[in-house]
């Protein structure tokens, strides 16, 4: 990657960043559900998190993406409190979260990856239980209707399916009606349509003012229900921002077909650009697609040739995300 | 403790024995295993005369020596083993970690497996009695019948304390049966519950004398020696006991307090993986 498009990305990022503090003051005066500060964890010689800072604002919807191994779980443990960090200032919802006081833990909600539960309660019993330590519980019919639940009220854990697990687990995350939800890999293994569902349902959570926190592989996924996006690797946050305004600098790629009996020699493609031929297929990576598509076009209209399957590409947020994790590595 | 938590514990207790006696393993373990011995040591050995436990002299009949015996069987099932068993896997399942990250307090969570425990072992204990005295004619004395239930309350808790102890020393589930086993069964042979230990060696009632186990058999059995007079109370055992149970209860606290992360999926591998 060339200086100059690193620093397009930052000058994107930065861009980002100010218009998010813009919005921020008009919604909710700044307010963060989450503020940390310079957190690192170590195991051993293995330094898990090394100085990350992140402010998750209230009723945001924020993705945490990251590699396996980038640190992404042991972040949002420390945020949950399952775990301590070595050192960082950390603030969530007003506690520090390695005190793990009641009075936090009754204003979260933790969905994890295939937690346990008692294999022979049933689901309308697990929503009443574990809600019954909140100081103000949903009712059980409320949830189960939230998670899609209604019809599978009285079956066992046991005897749901793996999608239908994982919406108890959803279930009981949400039960207490908590400020902040945590949710870790929350569609990993779903089919399309019971990803799309679980989409809603956060969107649902988000229209009733949570904050929420997730970490995902997916790029659809952060891209359909996240405000914002934050890159981790190696233990560091590298990129973060809308996920549209993410690689909002990179360059675009255009391809299209060579028209037949004409040679790729012969076009204007442009000089600087690094154009890759593949058969008849061309592309090249510009950050002027205009620029460098116009003599090109009349170039093609002047011969009466057609540019077949012509396409300008903006990166993908997971083009992006593949850039920004190879970089770090 | 806040003024919720009195109901809030009993309704998890609930919840603990509504879903014990849906699970067919622990409710074979704690009720159908103990009747099953009773049944057949009873048949091999008839009416057969034993010498009584507790030194009070004379001879019992088989079935009274037997039942209380296989009684405290039962109720070590269900509160020890059986415990052991279900607290190491709701850890290895994760179940542990589901609870830390909600306000259920660790003691309410961890107090309804006792209690639910306690209270399931007791039920095989009455169980027990209930098909022993029609069937086998074992004779209950009212006077000792307070001793009886105290004692029994007081091992019920003391192994359950002892079993969480236990389950926060044991690293994984697959450990737990091997441990609950070696733990409990050569105990079993060398605290009068198989048969009366009479005729053994004195290194082996020493060792016995140790353990919670042998006085709690004795102190239980006593209460069904017809030589026994008075209310059946075994001081001297009680107080074994409830220094296990203070033992048992110090450990397990420590333990399940100490280690904020336990019941997490552990070694380095796995807290690195995203």
């Amino acid at each position: 990657m060339t200086r100059a498009r690193q620093e397009a990305i930052l000058d994107g990022m930065i861009t980002n960043s100010l218009e998010v503090a813009a919005t921020a003051t008009v919604a909710d005066a700044g307010e963060a559900a989450v503020a940390v500060r310079g957190v690192r964890k170590s195991y051993g010689s293995v330094r898990a998190l090394d100085g990350v800072d992140l402010t998750v604002r209230r009723g945001e919807v924020l993705a945490l993406l990251g590699p396996n191994g980038a640190g992404k779980t042991t972040l949002t443990e420390i945020l949950e409190g399952h775990r301590a960090a070595d050192a960082g200032e950390l603030d969530v919802l007003g506690h520090d979260p390695s005190l793990r006081e009641r009075a936090f833990r009754q204003r979260i909600g933790i969905v994890l990856q295939e937690t346990g539960l008692e294999t022979t309660i049933t689901v309308r019993e697990a929503i009443e239980l574990y809600g019954a330590a909140y100081p103000s519980p949903r009712p059980w019919d409320e949830v189960a209707d939230l998670v899609g639940l209604r019809e599978q009220a009285d079956k066992r854990a046991d005897a749901l399916s793996g999608g239908q697990r994982r919406r108890l687990d959803l279930a009981l995350g949400i039960c207490g009606d908590p400020e902040l939800v945590f949710l870790d890999e929350p569609t990993t293994g779903f089919d399309p349509a019971a990803r799309r569902q679980s989409w809603e349902l956060i969107e649902g959570l988000r229209s009733l003012g949570k904050t929420i926190l997730l970490t995902t592989h997916y790029m659809d996924e952060a891209q359909h229900v996240a405000d914002r996006v934050v890159v981790i690797a190696r233990g560091r946050i590298i990129a973060e921002g809308a996920p549209e305004a993410l690689g909002r600098g990179e360059a675009s790629l255009v391809s299209f077909r060579l028209p037949a009996g004409l040679a790729a020699e012969d076009m204007p493609l442009p000089a600087e650009a690094d154009v890759e031929l593949r058969g008849a297929a061309v592309q090249f990576r510009t950050s002027a697609p205009t620029r460098d598509l116009a003599p090109l076009l009349s170039w093609a209209a002047v011969r009466g040739a057609e540019l077949e399957a012509l396409t300008v590409s903006r990166p993908s947020l997971e083009d992006v995300y593949l850039q920004l994790t190879r970089e770090s590595a | 403790m806040t003024r919720s938590d009195p109901p809030l514990l009993r309704r998890w207790i609930a919840a603990r024995v509504r879903l014990t006696l849906r699970t067919p393993r622990a409710t074979f373990f704690t009720f159908v295993f103990p009747l099953m011995f009773l049944l057949i040591f009873s048949a091999l050995n008839g009416n057969t005369r034993v010498p009584a436990m507790g030194g009070a002299g004379g001879h019992v009949r088989f079935a009274q020596f037997y039942a209380p015996s296989i009684g405290i069987f039962g109720l070590t099932l269900a509160c020890y083993t059986s415990l052991i068993l279900g607290i190491t896997t709701a850890r290895d399942s994760g179940l542990l970690k589901r609870v830390r990250g909600t306000p259920l307090p660790m003691s309410i969570y961890l107090g309804s497996w006792l209690t639910g425990a306690v209270l399931t072992g007791l039920a095989s204990v009455v169980l027990m009695f209930a098909v022993a005295v029609p069937l086998f004619g074992v004779d209950i004395y009212p006077r000792t019948l307070p001793a009886a239930f105290v004692t029994l309350v007081l091992g019920a808790v003391t192994l359950a304390a002892v079993a969480i102890a236990v389950a926060s020393l044991v690293r994984t589930a697959d450990q737990a049966g091997p441990v609950a086993q070696l733990t409990l069964l050569p105990l079993s042979f060398i605290s009068g519950i198989w048969y009366p230990l009479d005729g053994a060696p004195d290194w082996l009632t020493t060792i016995a004398h140790v353990f919670p186990l042998y006085h709690l058999v004795n102190a239980f059995d006593g209460c069904f020696v017809p030589q026994t007079t008075g209310g059946g109370w075994s001081g001297g055992d009680l107080l074994v006991i409830a220094a296990w149970a203070v033992g048992g209860a110090f450990v397990a606290v420590r333990r399940f307090r100490a280690e904020p992360a336990s019941g997490e999926p552990g070694g380095l591998r796995a807290r690195l993986a995203s």
